[in-house]
Order: structure tokens, then sequence, then C-alpha cells
């Protein structure tokens, strides 16, 4: 039975299909041409070893034999590659081909994947369940109920969109060619943090992180910054998309008269006998009321995403940041919820009328020229005369991305990032000036970073510590393993301490050792890296013996030997393999550990998901595979997969050994 | 510091020739030495909630009286009028607490909860990472403060830690608070605890070794701390069954995070495994956005909140004498109710201290009528309390710490009397 459970688990599986079909060869571009130079050699680094530690901090990890291709083709040459981020990525697009969601626009997202309340409200007007019914039962009786519902109109829960956001972010990190550009995307992201346990924000998330975060990563500061502002993910995590200005003073003849005639539709809504209509109509009578000044989002832009908590602004500031921020809101989408707020407004209108009032509709963003607040403000000694609109955010948000306390703070958070948690000032303000004389162009800061001697100086080889997700990634890639099922790898992640997507407050994970390391979270990492080598991960798997090109080491000596080589390629290794070798010499060891093996095997089965049975999105994971297009087809392959996963060499001493070396301190090093 | 890494560094290797899983040899260790495991009950215990967002102390404990704050929140203002779905508890005919609270009532009654109204930083900051970062330093103008209070109070007890023990924070990582040079420990559950490789107890044996010994002797100063931390910690755990923990005296805890934390102290408390220091926290108190009155988001939190600590308090019954809780967040929230239905990042809020040892029945500090002349910046609680003057307090009276210049620097300040008189 549980062979069977195994084997349609991997009958389903989407990675399969990248066995299946031939990659079709999108042609890589050419090498790009570099001005720059490395100085690794005078910090006296050999090639091996500057390529070594430039792939441990601007990729998620090195896969075997990368630190050798990236020596060959020049450190310079690769980090310009990188930094164009057109390498192709067939075999990531096709184990992502089975994510639905990750092509969908945000309304899309809002009409497909309905959040709980909503479903149920729906079911309900669909005579489908009485309300009574539901409220009596359990979560389990209650999916159940509306399973049939959900799959009948194409809906599915929100839960499932989260696990495709949460599932495309491990693959790509694992999986992309275009490293520096993902890694870039995980820094802009927590720099600009959202959430999903925001609930109003979380169905946009994805798109934030799509279509606001990662194709400006490498770009013009001041592009990102106002990606993020005109994004419903932060609109709604920051509130601003409700704050307006004060109503009745802004209010022309005109509009009082609009607004009256949008009270009696509401009021035409509300005489609608059907409950959907009255629920409607309530919900934005609430929406109207929430009119008022929150300046939530323009203290954080200040603080956290542009001039740093020291970077000389008031709270007079904040305050009048947020007054010409009034009127950024979302241009309607769905018919539910916060965002579609301004749905009569703009209905009402239509888009030439807009036009002509001063509002600005661009994607998903809407200005809202009637909820801005048109007095005059000061801003950082700057002056908005009154009457402006919309254009006054974007200048504030050019001042503030061409503020030098700006430059200061994002160029430490960058060398933080990537060379060291306490860089040096002489560092930064190298980097400062290039973000100041290259208008904020962050892959030039990164050159910057690259090509100063700090960068590969004592005080940054190896003095970083991988974050969970890093040291997670790092792993998979390092083995060469397969991933059919990333989920898995988040409950670690979790485990160990980021809940990537879930960190609640807008200043993003701190970015820093010692938030990281502590005794629990470091247990787990030990933890983490004894069951991903001995595959107790579900839908993780590797062959350890194909790592060392089908050689099955001698001993465990030997293999601690090779092995710590193959994942810490370019490290001195000296001092883990001297602590470790005494312990693995006991003559016996080979003999218990495997007899030890062999018995638990005998009385358990193998792949036991007790790590991430609490989690029920897990269950979903599990299930989940049949109903996916990517799965079809395949079927031949999973025998021999599976008989990989049981093949000789990956005996338990081997396993252990790899076990140990990823939960070794070094390994945690970056 | 020597003398207790000697001690578990043996125990380590007496561990080893038994095997993970065997004796519990640290505890085995301790009863020969007779001298180390006694004391641990005549600990006193101090247990740190951290309300992470800024909980709006006016709708918590609310000057029912003031007709300022009746109309600045329109919506939000809840009275004691036994006319109302769900009044406010009167506390002292001029501060009610919220409906959602009652289970903090008799403790008031009681006297064992003192509340203080108006606590909140001289630092004007009105960020959440800098409020809670200056509070957790106990530094409020120095942001480079490498240690937290609690780390510092670590410093103060005045006698070694015997345990890995004596500091837990309950949550997946290192807070502020406990940063610094002393040994603390954090953990998200008691369960996860130890080095695990199902049904195979001899490779994890084998495998714990050579991790305890790699982490032993690594050059980056946090793995290698951190490391030896994590290791002591194990061997101490391996006593008890944490998994089937049954709570005394009917105690029901929330199933929210909050409560499973104050569930885990418990625990720790009962194993009598040397803990003095106690940290958890608790989320969800930014609200901006539809706050709620009687019910809604806020109801929901303060519930979670004064239930957990309820149910802590029932489960460790005859340990009361030895234990207080103290609730802290990083500001309040303004007077006056925004356009969304919430409210905005203000200045003072008010604290929870619980113990045998309090001056409860009380709110403490002072309120002023909340017009407007009398906010700060015309729009927030002034704070009329400097949370360090409460914190040193507690410190002070409960665990014995007098070195309030270590503890807080540059900083001095008057007991306001949170604490019972010396008896």
């Amino acid at each position: 039975m549980q062979q069977f459970i195994k084997l349609s688990a991997w009958l389903f599986s989407p990675l399969l299909l990248i066995f299946a079909v031939p990659l079709s060869e999108t042609p890589v571009p050419p090498l790009p041409k570099t001005h720059y130079n490395f100085p690794y050699k005078s910090a006296g680094l050999t090639r091996e070893e500057a390529a070594a530690h430039l792939l441990s901090r601007f990729t998620f990890g090195a896969r075997p034999g990368d630190v050798e291709r990236v020596a060959e083709m020049g450190l310079e040459n690769w980090f310009q590659q990188q930094l164009e981020g057109q390498l192709p990525d067939d075999s990531l697009e096709l184990s992502l081909q089975g994510y639905d969601a990750l092509k969908m626009s945000n309304e899309q997202i809002v009409a497909t994947f309905p959040k709980g309340g909503q479903i149920l409200r729906m079911a309900v007007r669909d005579g489908l369940i009485s309300k009574d019914s539901v409220q009596g039962a359990d979560k389990k009786d209650y999916r159940a109920m509306l399973a049939p519902y959900l799959q009948q109109k194409g809906y599915k829960p929100e839960a499932e969109l989260f696990r495709q956001l949460i599932n495309q972010k491990i693959l790509r990190a694992a999986l992309s060619n275009n490293q520096l550009k993902e890694l870039l995307t995980d820094f802009w992201f927590n720099h600009f943090n959202v959430s999903l346990t925001k609930n109003d924000c979380a169905q946009f998330v994805l798109a934030y992180e799509r279509d606001a975060i990662r194709p400006h990563v490498t770009g013009l500061f001041e592009t990102l910054l106002l990606a993020t502002a005109h994004s419903p993910a932060m609109l709604t995590y920051l509130d601003n998309f409700s704050s307006s200005g004060p109503v009745a003073q802004n209010e022309k003849p005109a509009q009082a008269g609009l607004r009256q005639r949008m009270m009696k539709e509401m009021m035409a809504r509300a005489a609608d006998t059907s409950r959907q209509a009255m629920q409607q109509a309530e919900k934005i009578q609430k929406a109207r009321k929430a009119q008022g000044l929150n300046e939530n989002y323009a203290r954080e832009i200040m603080e956290l995403h542009t001039l740093g908590v020291d970077g000389g602004y008031t709270q007079s500031d904040v305050t009048q940041a947020a007054r010409v921020l009034t009127g950024w809101t979302i241009y309607p989408i769905g018919d539910y919820g916060v965002a579609q707020t301004m749905r009569p407004v703009v209905q009402r209108l239509g888009e030439d009328r807009l036009t002509r009032q001063g509002f600005v509709h661009e994607g998903d963003f809407l200005f809202a020229a009637n909820r801005h607040d048109r007095e005059e403000k000061t801003i950082l000694g700057n002056q908005f005369p009154a009457g402006g609109g919309y254009e006054e955010g974007v200048q504030l948000l050019h001042i503030l991305a061409h503020h030098p306390s700006t430059a200061r703070f994002i160029c430490t958070k960058l060398a933080m990032r990537f060379c060291s948690d306490n860089p040096s000032p002489a560092l930064i303000s190298k980097m400062e000036k290039t973000f100041g004389e290259k208008d904020g162009n962050i892959g030039q800061v990164l050159i910057t970073m690259a090509c100063a001697p700090e960068f590969w100086s004592n005080t940054a080889l190896r003095q970083k510590t991988k974050s969970p997700f890093e040291l997670a990634i790092s792993s998979v890639r390092a083995l060469n393993a397969k991933i059919t099922m990333p989920y898995q790898l988040f409950n670690w992640i979790n485990k160990m301490g980021q809940k990537i997507y879930y960190y609640q407050a807008p200043t993003g994970f701190p970015d820093r050792g010692q938030y990281w390391i502590n005794t629990g979270s470091l247990l787990n990492r030990m933890n983490f890296g004894l069951a991903l080598s001995s595959q107790r991960i579900p839908g993780i798997s590797f062959s350890l013996l194909a790592l060392n090109q089908g050689h099955e080491p001698e001993s465990a000596e030997s293999a601690l030997l090779t092995y710590s080589k193959l994942l810490m390629p370019g490290r001195d290794l000296q001092e883990t393999v001297h602590r470790l070798t005494p312990l693995l010499n006991d003559p016996e060891l080979n003999k218990k550990i495997n007899a030890a093996a062999e018995q638990k095997s005998m009385a358990a089965p193998p792949v036991n998901n007790r790590e991430g049975s609490a989690d029920s999105m897990m269950e979903e994971e599990n299930k989940k595979p049949k109903e996916r297009p990517s799965q079809k087809g395949g079927g031949k392959n999973n025998f021999t997969t599976m008989q990989m996963q049981v093949a000789p060499g990956n005996n338990s001493m081997l396993a252990q050994v790899v076990g140990i070396v990823i939960g070794s301190p070094e390994f945690q090093r970056k | 510091m020597r003398s207790r890494r000697g001690f578990i560094k043996s125990g380590a290797l007496a561990l080893f020739a038994t095997g993970i899983g065997g004796v519990p040899t640290f505890i085995a260790r301790a009863a020969q030495s007779s001298k180390i495991l006694q004391p641990y009950k005549k600990n006193k215990i101090m247990v740190c909630i951290f309300q992470r967002g800024a909980m709006d102390g006016l709708m918590a404990v609310t000057p029912f009286t003031d007709e300022y704050l009746k109309q600045a929140r329109p919506t939000l203002f809840l009275s004691p009028a036994s006319g109302a779905a769900k009044p406010l508890i009167d506390l002292d005919s001029r501060f009610g607490l919220h409906p959602s609270m009652r289970s903090f009532e008799p403790l008031f009654r009681e006297k064992r909860l003192a509340i203080v109204h108006g606590v909140g930083s001289p630092n004007s900051t009105r960020s959440h990472f800098d409020a809670q970062d200056y509070m957790e330093s106990g530094t409020p103008f120095n942001k480079g403060t490498s240690s937290g209070w609690l780390n510092r109070a670590v410093g103060l007890l005045g006698h070694e830690a015997a345990t890995p023990f004596q500091a837990v924070s309950i949550s997946s990582s290192l807070p502020r608070s406990f940063y610094g040079n002393n040994p603390t420990l954090a953990i998200s559950s008691l369960q996860d605890f130890s080095i695990q490789l199902r049904g195979n107890p001899l490779s994890a044996n084998m495998a714990a070794r050579s991790f305890e010994e790699l982490y032993d002797q690594t050059t980056d100063a946090l793995l290698n701390k951190t490391g030896k931390e994590s290791f002591d910690a194990v061997k101490m755990l391996q006593k008890t069954d944490t998994r089937n923990y049954q709570p005394a005296n009917g105690a029901e805890y929330p199933k929210t995070a909050l409560g499973n934390s104050l569930r885990q102290v418990a625990q720790l408390i009962k194993m009598d495994v040397g803990l003095e220091i106690a940290f958890t926290e608790s989320g969800g108190w930014d609200t901006h956005f539809n706050q709620g009155a009687e019910n809604g988001t806020f109801a929901r939190n303060v519930e979670d909140l004064s239930n957990s600590i309820t149910a802590f308090w029932t489960d460790i019954g005859a340990y009361q004498d030895e234990v207080d809780v103290m609730t802290m967040t990083e500001f309040g929230r303004t007077v006056r109710q925004n356009g969304t239905g919430g409210t905005d990042h203000g200045r003072g809020s008010c604290m929870f201290i619980l113990g045998n040892d309090v001056n409860g029945g009380l709110v403490h500090g002072n309120m002023p009528a909340l017009a407007q002349e009398n906010l700060e910046d015309g729009r927030d609680v002034p704070v009329t309390t400097d949370f360090r003057t409460v914190f040193c307090e507690v410190a002070d009276r409960h665990l014995n710490i007098h070195n309030d210049p270590v503890l807080f620097p540059e900083w001095k300040g008057k007991a306001i009397g949170v604490m019972a008189a010396n008896t």
C-alpha cells in the first residue's frame, strides 16, 4: 500500500516531464564584454577560491562543477552574464508549467482563488449549503462539503495560490540559471516586504513579486520604488489604498453631485432583494466611510524603503508625505473585499472623464483625484504647492530615491547582504558614490562592490551565515537534487526560522547571522542535514553516487573527504575533516549504522512525512498532483526514478556523512 | 562561566558513554553533586510577554469617564453602561477593562494584577522597529547597544547559570531583549529539541557527537557559542515527556501561538530546570484598519492575551509565589480613531503585571484628561511613566537585581509602587 502511494506521487510528479520531453535548446547569449576586474589575486586568492566565493555570494549555492566552470569562463564574464540575467531557463520553465497562477493577472487570481469567506457566501447564495449547517461543522467536513462546488465552479482555495507562490520561489532559487536575478528578487522583496499574514494583501503578493520586483532588480532604484508604490500588495499591506484627504475640503460642487449619485446607486443596489447585492452594498458603504489620512505607508517608505531611520526626516515630513500620497489606490479588482472600493467611481465616470478629472490609471494602480489632499505641503524642505495631483507623489518618490541618506541606506543594506554583516565604511562610501553617479543603478553598485578589495578580504570570506532558505537551497543544489515537492522544503525552512512570505513586519527579515542562529534553529539545521541526506524529505531525491561519478567511497573517512570537497568546493576543509576523522574511524561504525538502518527500515516505512503532517497545505501537495496538467504522461520513467532512490551506494553510512557535512558549521557559512 | 562549561562538558562525555536516549546524564550528575538541583526551587521567575505591533492601551483599559476620548472615537469607544451588549468591566469607576479580558477581573480584584497606564519610551519614535528595538535594548537613545536588557538582567542575577535554561525565549529566533554575552536560549517547541534520525538512535547519537565536536572547534564565534548552548540544552530536556504534557488545575490554554508558548513556559517551570527569565511574543496589535470594538480584531487579541495568561497562572499553581508575568508593547495608539476604523501609531500604552508580590488591584501611572492640549504632539496619550521605571522595579523586587546603571545605562528613575511593599 505504502508503495502504491509512493508510486502515485512519483507518477504524477511534474518534474518527470523533464526526462520525458527532450529540452528545446534555447540559444545561450554570447559572453558579454566587461570593463572591470575583480581584485582577488591581490587578496591572495586563487582563481578557483575566488570563483567559489563569488558563487557563494551571488548564487543560492554552487552546483557540482560550477566553480570550475566560472573559473574557466572568467569571474567577471560570469558576473556580467548574471547581471544581464538573460540565460535560457528551459528546465525551470518546464518545472513551473503546472503552476497556473504564475501567469495570471491580479484580476484572474482574485477570480480563480477566492477567499474562504467569499466562497462560503457564494455557496450559501447558490443554495448549496445553508448558513446554519456551516456554523456547526468542523473544518474538515466543511472542506469536504465545498470541494465539489469549488470544482464545478473552477475555483481553487486560496491556500493553493500560496502553495504555488512558495513552490515557485523554491524552484526558481534551486533551478534558475539566472541566479543573481533570483537572489536580488529575494533581497528586494525583503526590503520592500509585504506579507501573506495580512489578509487584504495576500492575493496580490504573487503578482507583486513577479511584476513590481523581479523585472527591476538590477535596474534603477527609483523604478523599483515606483513599481512597489503602485502595486496593490503594497497599497493594501501598508494601508495607503484607503488613505484620503478631507472629503468636504477638496470636493468641487460637481464632485459633490457625483457622490450623491453614487449614494443613490448604492441605495438602489441595496433595494435589490438578493442577499449578495445587499452585502455588496453594505461593503461599499463601509468602504466609503473608510476615508481619512493613514500615514503608515508614508512612514515606512521613508524609514524602511529609502532614507533609513536616521535619514533625517521628522514626524511632520511623514504626515505631509502621507498627504502627498492620498488618492494612491487600487484600480478595482474583483467584486469582493478592499480592492474593489473604487468601482462605483470608475464605472460612473468612464476612462475619458477619469483622465480629464486628473485620475490616473496604470494597470492595477489608480490615482483617485477625488481622494487627494490638494492643500500645500512641505517635505524635507521641498514645497508642493496647493492644487497638485498625481505628479506630486511621483516627485516625492524621485526626491526620496535620490536623497543621499537613501544612497547610504541602500548601499549599506546591499553590502550587508552580499559582503559582510559589518561592512566597512570605506566600502559603503565607494558604493554610495556609484549610486549617486549612476542615478541609483543597482547593477552598477553591485559591480563597484565586487570590484572592491573589501569584498575579497578576510573580513568577508566565509563571514556570512546562510539564511535557512539559503541553507536549504544550497543543499539541494550541491546535491543536484530533483525537487518534486518543493513545499516539503518550505516546511523545513520555516522550522529553521524563516517562514518565507509570512514575515509580518514591514522591516523584512533581519539579514544578520545573529538573527538566524540560535540554539533551537541550529539544531533544526543539523536535523535538516540528516533528514535530507537520508532522503527522508519526501519529494527531494538525489543520487550520492552519481555525484561522485558512480564511485563508492571505500570508508567513512574517504567519504568524508570526497563529499566535503564536493559539497564545499574551494574551501579549506582541514578543520572539518580533521575533527571528524577520529569519530569515523571506528572500525565497527559502518556495520553498526547499516545494521541500525536495516532494523529501522523493517520496522517502519522509509518515507514517512511526520515533519510536514502538521501543515494542512502539505496534504494539498500530496493530493494535488493529480489535478496538475503537467503530470500527465511520464509514467514510464517513475520506476527508474524509484529504483535510483534505493540504488546501492545511497547507503546509510554515506548518507550520514553527507548529513553531517550539511549540518556542519562550515556549511552554514558562505 | 568557566566552571559551568566544565561541568556541562564532563556531563556531555558521560552522556555519550551511555548514548543519547539513555540515562539523563546531566541530571544524574547534578544529583550526585546535590548542590545543583535544589536551589532552583527557590529561584524567582520573571515571564515577559512582548505585544508586537503596539497595543491600543486606551481600548484595553479605557478611561471611560473621559469625554474627550468618547468624542475622539465615535465608533471605537466602549462604556461600562449596563445597557451595552458587552460593557466594559468597571475597575475603579474611572478605568474599564475591555469585555474580552474578563478572565483578568478576578486577578485584579484579588490584587495580584496591576495595570500601569501611560507607559512608554522617552524617545518619541513611532516606528515599530525602532521602538521595539529601543524597548528591548533598554536604551531608548542608543541604537548601538549590542545587548538586550533581559540578557543584562541574566548577568545581574548574582549567580552563575547552573543550566542552559536560565533564560528561555519561546520563539523560533532570538529576540532583541536576549542579545548579548550571557547564555540564553530560544526554542520554538520543546519537542523538537534533539538531534533526530527517526527510528535510528545509534546514527542519531553518532551524528550528535560529530556535530558537537565540529561546533566546539569552529572558528566562527557565533556558530561556536550557539552550538555549545544547543547541545547543553538538548541534554537537559531529555528527562521528561514534553510531548504528553497535561496542564494542572484544569487550566485551558487558548490554541494560539501565545497560549502554546506560555504552556511551554509552564512546563519548563515545573521541570525545575533552572528557569529564571522567560520571554514570549504576541502579534497582531498594529490595528490601523477596522480595529473593531467589543468584537473584532482587537477583542480577539486581548481575549487571547488574558486567557493565555490566566491559564498559565492557573497551571503553575504551587509556583505562583515564585512567578511574575509582565506584558509590554512598543507604544500606544492615537487617541483619535483614524479614517479607516483603526488607530495609528501613538505614544503611551499600558502594561499588565501579575504576581503575588505585585501591588495589584490598581491602575498605576498618570493619565491626564485627554483634551488636545494634554496630548503629546496634540494627538497621543502622553508618556507619563518611562517603561524602564516599571521594568526596573519588577526586576529589582522580584529578581533582586539592584544594579540599575548596568541594567539601564544612563538612566535614573524612581519606583512608582507597582510592586507590593516589603513584607
